[in-house]
C-alpha cells in the first residue's frame, strides 16, 4: 500500500509539474506600418524581379491605337467610350453564343459605374484593358420576356446617364414617351430578347433588378478583359463616335 | 472512484507538505513565457510598395520590407506566428497573370504558418485555389466552410494547434457567407456553416480537448457593419462566444490604430484586431504567461 502511494504521488507531481497551467498575464497590442524605412530582403526583390519583368512586359504591350481619348464622360446619355465597350462584347461574344445555342444576341447592355478608367489617345496597351476592367467578370447572355425589356428601358430612363449600350439599340425620350427599337424593329411583346451583360450585373448590381430570375441564362465563360483584350488585339486602330443610339428629344 | 479522488488529493497535500521545501520549489518558480502574434488580412496581391505618387498610401507595404520587420521580430522573439486572415489574391495583375502562385511562394518565402480562406480566395474558382495549395508551404485553416463535396476536402482543417516555448496555441478560422457574395459556379459545393455555433464549438475543443493556452479565431467575417449591426461580424462573434482570447479579421478592410478590447459572453476580455488591407501594415499582439501557481495576479493586463 505504501509503494502504491508513493507511486500515485510521485505521478501526481510529475503531473504538476506537466500540466502547471500557464496564466495569461499580460497582452500587447501594437499596429507595425509598412514604410520607406523599412529595408527590404534582397533575396524576396529579386525572387519577384522575373514576374515583375513579365508583368510590365505584358502590360506594356501595345495592342491598338486611339486618334482620340476614349472616355465616358464625352456625352449625356452615351459616350465614346460605352458604345465601345458595349459593342465589341457583342462582337466578340455572339459568335461564341450562336456557335451554342443558334441564337442571336439582341443587344448588349452594362453599367457606366463600371467603366473604370478612360483611354488616353495614342497606344492601347493591355494595361489600359486592365484598367478600364480590374474587375474579373464574365460575360452572360440573359434570356427576358418583352415585359422585363420594358423594366429594363424604364431603369435607363430613370437612371438618364450613359450606360453603355450596344449599338442595337435606338431609344430616344422625350417628356412622357419613348421611341425604342431593337436591331430596327419595335419591342414585340410576344418574344424574349438575349441581352449580354455581365454577371455581376445579372445578379443585380446597380440595382439592375430586371435580370433577376430570367427565361433563362447562358454563362459564356469569358470574361469582360479578356473579350476587350481580345478585341483591341485584333483591332490596328479603334475608333468610337457618338451616334445617337440614346437620345432625349426635347 | 470518490475514493480515489480522495486518496489523490491527500497524498497531493502530503507531497506538498513533506517535499514542500525540495524539488517542487524547482518548479514553483516563476518562469515568464512570451509569444508573439504577427498578423496582415486582405493584402490581395500586393507584391510591391505602392508608388511613391500614390494619392492613398504613397510608397507603403511591400512583401520584401515586411519580410525584413518579420525577420527582425523573429530574431527578438523565436516564439512568434505569422498569420493571414484572408484575401490573399485578387488586386493587382500579378494574381491575373499568375493565379496566386506568387503570393504563396512569397508568404512560403517569410514563412507564414497559418492562414484562413477570404472570398477573394475563390476568384479563379476553387480549383484555381486548390492548383495553387503545392506553393503554399503554411496550412489553411477554415472551421465553417464545410468542403467535404470540394476538391479542398482534406486540404483544408478546421483549426491547428501549435507549441511554442511549451505554451500550447489552437488557432481557428471563420469564413464570411459567400452566397450573393461570390459566385456558386467558383465556390462550387462549398457549404457555409453558422459562424457563431463554429466557434462555440472550436473554442471548447481547443480549450478543453486540447487544452490549449491560447485560441486564436482567424477571421474573414469583417469587423462590424454599421448599417446592418446584427450581421455577424468579429464584434459580434467576441460578444457570443468565451475562451477566445484574439480574433485576427479581415474583409472590411479595417485599418484599427489598435487592437479593439471587448467582452465576451461571460463578461471577460477579448482582442479584436484588423490591419487594414494591401500589405501596408502588420498587426502583432504580445502575450506574456506566467507559471507562477502561486499566482497573486489573477487577471491579465491588457495594454494596446
Amino acid at each position: 500500500m505504501k509503494k502504491y502511494i508513493l507511486f500515485f504521488l510521485s505521478i501526481i507531481i510529475l503531473n504538476s509539474c506537466k500540466k502547471e497551467t500557464q496564466s495569461l498575464v499580460r497582452i500587447e497590442g501594437k499596429l507595425l506600418p509598412i514604410t520607406k524605412e523599412i529595408k527590404s530582403v534582397q533575396q524576396i526583390d529579386s525572387f519577384i524581379l522575373p514576374y515583375k519583368l513579365k508583368v510590365e512586359k505584358e502590360m506594356n504591350t501595345i495592342l491598338s491605337y486611339t486618334k482620340k481619348d476614349l472616355v465616358r464622360t464625352d456625352g449625356i446619355l452615351e459616350s465614346s467610350l460605352g458604345n465601345l465597350m458595349a459593342d465589341m462584347c457583342f462582337e466578340r461574344a455572339n459568335p461564341i453564343f450562336n456557335s451554342r445555342t443558334g441564337k442571336n444576341i439582341d443587344f448588349a447592355l452594362f453599367n457606366y459605374g463600371g467603366i473604370r478608367a478612360g483611354i488616353t489617345k495614342g497606344d492601347i496597351t493591355t494595361a489600359n484593358a486592365f484598367n478600364l476592367m480590374p474587375f474579373e467578370n464574365s460575360l452572360v447572355v440573359v434570356e427576358l420576356t418583352a415585359k422585363k425589356v420594358n423594366e429594363l428601358v424604364q431603369y435607363l430612363i430613370d437612371k438618364h446617364i450613359a450606360n453603355p449600350i450596344s449599338k442595337h439599340i435606338k431609344l430616344a425620350i422625350s417628356d412622357n414617351s419613348y421611341d425604342l427599337k431593337i436591331k430596327n424593329k419595335k419591342l414585340d411583346p410576344a418574344k424574349t430578347y438575349f441581352v449580354l451583360t455581365s454577371n455581376y450585373l445579372q445578379k443585380g448590381g446597380d440595382q439592375m433588378t430586371f435580370f433577376s430570375n430570367p427565361v433563362s441564362i447562358n454563362l459564356l465563360d469569358y470574361k469582360v478583359r479578356n473579350a476587350i483584350i481580345d478585341y483591341f488585339s485584333e483591332k490596328d486602330t479603334i475608333y468610337s463616335n457618338l451616334d445617337n443610339r440614346f437620345i432625349q428629344i426635347k | 472512484m470518490k475514493r480515489r479522488n480522495f486518496i489523490q488529493k491527500s497524498t497531493a497535500t502530503a507531497a506538498f507538505l513533506t517535499l514542500g521545501g525540495l524539488s517542487l520549489e524547482s518548479f514553483g518558480k516563476s518562469t515568464r513565457k512570451h509569444i508573439t502574434i504577427l498578423h496582415t488580412n486582405d493584402v490581395h496581391s500586393h507584391i510591391q510598395p505602392f508608388d511613391v505618387n500614390h494619392y492613398k498610401y504613397p510608397n507603403l507595404g511591400g512583401v520584401a520590407r515586411r519580410a525584413t520587420l518579420v525577420e527582425n521580430i523573429r530574431k527578438e522573439n523565436p516564439n512568434t506566428l505569422l498569420l493571414d486572415a484572408g484575401d490573399i489574391f485578387q488586386g493587382t495583375p500579378y494574381f491575373n497573370f499568375y493565379g496566386g502562385e506568387l503570393e504563396f511562394k512569397l508568404m512560403s518565402m517569410l514563412k507564414y504558418d497559418l492562414a484562413t480562406i477570404g472570398n477573394h480566395d475563390f476568384d479563379n474558382g476553387i480549383n484555381g485555389l486548390y492548383a495553387q495549395l503545392p506553393h503554399a508551404k503554411f496550412n489553411f485553416v477554415s472551421a465553417n466552410y464545410n468542403f467535404k463535396n470540394t476538391v479542398l476536402d482534406t486540404h483544408v482543417k478546421p483549426y491547428k494547434t501549435f507549441i511554442k516555448d511549451g505554451i500550447k496555441i489552437g488557432i481557428f478560422g471563420l469564413g464570411i457567407k459567400l452566397d450573393g457574395l461570390v459566385e456558386k459556379d467558383l465556390f462550387k459545393e462549398t457549404k457555409y456553416l453558422d459562424p457563431i455555433e463554429i466557434a462555440q464549438d472550436m473554442s471548447r475543443i481547443l480549450k478543453d480537448e486540447e487544452h490549449c493556452d491560447l485560441v486564436i479565431c482567424l477571421s474573414h467575417l469583417g469587423y462590424y457593419y454599421k448599417s446592418a449591426p446584427s450581421k455577424i461580424s468579429d464584434l459580434n462573434l467576441a460578444a457570443k462566444t468565451k475562451n477566445i482570447d484574439l480574433i485576427i479579421g479581415g474583409h472590411t478592410h479595417t485599418f484599427l490604430p489598435k487592437p479593439t478590447v471587448t467582452k465576451n459572453s461571460i463578461g471577460e476580455n477579448v482582442l479584436i484586431n484588423q490591419v487594414g488591407c494591401y500589405g501596408i501594415n502588420v498587426g502583432r499582439v504580445d502575450f506574456y504567461f506566467d507559471s507562477n501557481k502561486n499566482i497573486a495576479s489573477k487577471g491579465k493586463s491588457i495594454i494596446v
